[in-house]
């Protein structure tokens, strides 16, 4: 397998790819790199000549304040680009930290647009990876602004469970997901006392089990439905892009 | 670093807290505490109009030293007027 194996997953689940589009992406050069939990992927205001795609682990969006306080504004699981859009983007605003230990492939720019020139097809789900990453951005803006934090959090989980069972990491009803209660409060905006109240509301309710690293949906209509959950947004459905 | 347990009501359910957190000293307890009030207050808020909600710190010997109380203390002046017609006929 190699390290576009998820990418190629998450692909298929928004389209076909031809054998020659396969080809196309599994032969891109890129630089494997371990990253360990806590490490750099990617640097603020850096201008990366090169794409980080996560192959194994959980990679984070973050963006600090000069009080030290941190949001994170988005995670990357195995198959997501963490800054594709650093091709066009050229200067990040941002920075990308390994939330667990990662392996990631770094593929040049120069790379991506020699396959990109010669498919189209693929150009246009390369974008699409971008566009349902703004589109996740546009349900955690609902979720930090308007949602109780049942919700929020239980939305999240909801929406992790899909994007992890499209790349083949679900494991029946659990995944894993081995990231601390004060990362988990920079996720959804709220204070750590907080955020630990509320795993323990949806513990009590049968809604999630979080053990060793482990998160278990018991019941995921029934979270889906209370969190208010409707996996549109993910785009994943498979059509002509 | 010292741990701290920090204990909480909404006024609906209390909370305390089993396995406490490590803070950096009892300046960090007071702030990882009262963080917790606007959060708690923004779930249950507008449900009903009498509500407590306190923080409570007790430190690694479960000794309390700090406790911090948001109360909300709503009542009508007038009495509420039933729902009127909207100009187009709606309600």
């Amino acid at each position: 397998m190699t390290e576009f194996e998820p990418l190629l997953r998450m692909l298929s689940h928004r389209d076909v790819l031809s054998d020659d589009e396969r080809e196309l992406v599994s032969g891109l050069k890129r630089r494997v790199v371990r990253v360990p939990k806590g490490g750099a992927l990617v640097a603020t205001h850096s201008r990366p000549g090169e794409s980080c795609l996560v192959f194994q682990g959980f990679t984070a969006r973050e963006v600090f304040l000069k009080s030290g306080e941190r949001q994170i504004t988005a995670i990357h699981v195995p198959g997501d680009f963490v800054d594709l859009h650093a091709l066009t983007l050229k200067t990040m605003d941002h920075s990308v930290v390994a939330l667990s230990d990662c392996v990631a492939a770094f593929v040049p720019h120069h790379e991506l647009l020699r396959v990109i020139d010669k498919s189209p097809h693929l150009g246009r789900l390369f974008w699409l990876s971008t566009v349902i990453d703004a589109a996740i951005q546009r349900a955690w803006i609902a979720g930090i602004g308007r949602r109780s934090s049942a919700e929020h959090l239980g939305h999240l989980v909801c929406e992790l469970y899909c994007r992890l069972e499209a790349v083949g990491l679900t494991d029946g009803q659990s995944f894993r997901f081995p990231i601390t209660q004060p990362e988990l409060a920079d996720i959804l905006g709220l204070s750590l006392v907080h955020v630990n109240r509320t795993l323990q509301d949806l513990r009590r309710r049968g809604l999630i089990v979080w053990k060793g690293g482990t998160l278990t949906v018991p019941d995921l209509e029934g979270l889906a439905a209370m969190a208010d959950f409707d996996p549109t947004y993910l785009n994943l459905v498979v059509e002509p892009r | 670093m010292p741990r701290y347990f920090i204990d909480t009501s909404d006024g609906d359910r209390s909370l305390r807290d089993e396995e406490g957190i490590e803070l950096a000293d009892d300046a960090a307890a007071r702030l990882s505490a009262l963080d917790a009030l606007p959060d708690m207050a923004r779930d249950v808020i507008p449900d009903g109009d009498e509500r407590r909600l306190s923080v409570c710190v007790r430190n690694a010997e479960s000794e309390v030293i700090y406790h911090a109380t948001l109360t909300l203390a709503g009542r009508w002046e007038q009495d509420p007027h039933p729902q009127t017609a909207a100009p187009d006929g709606g309600v």
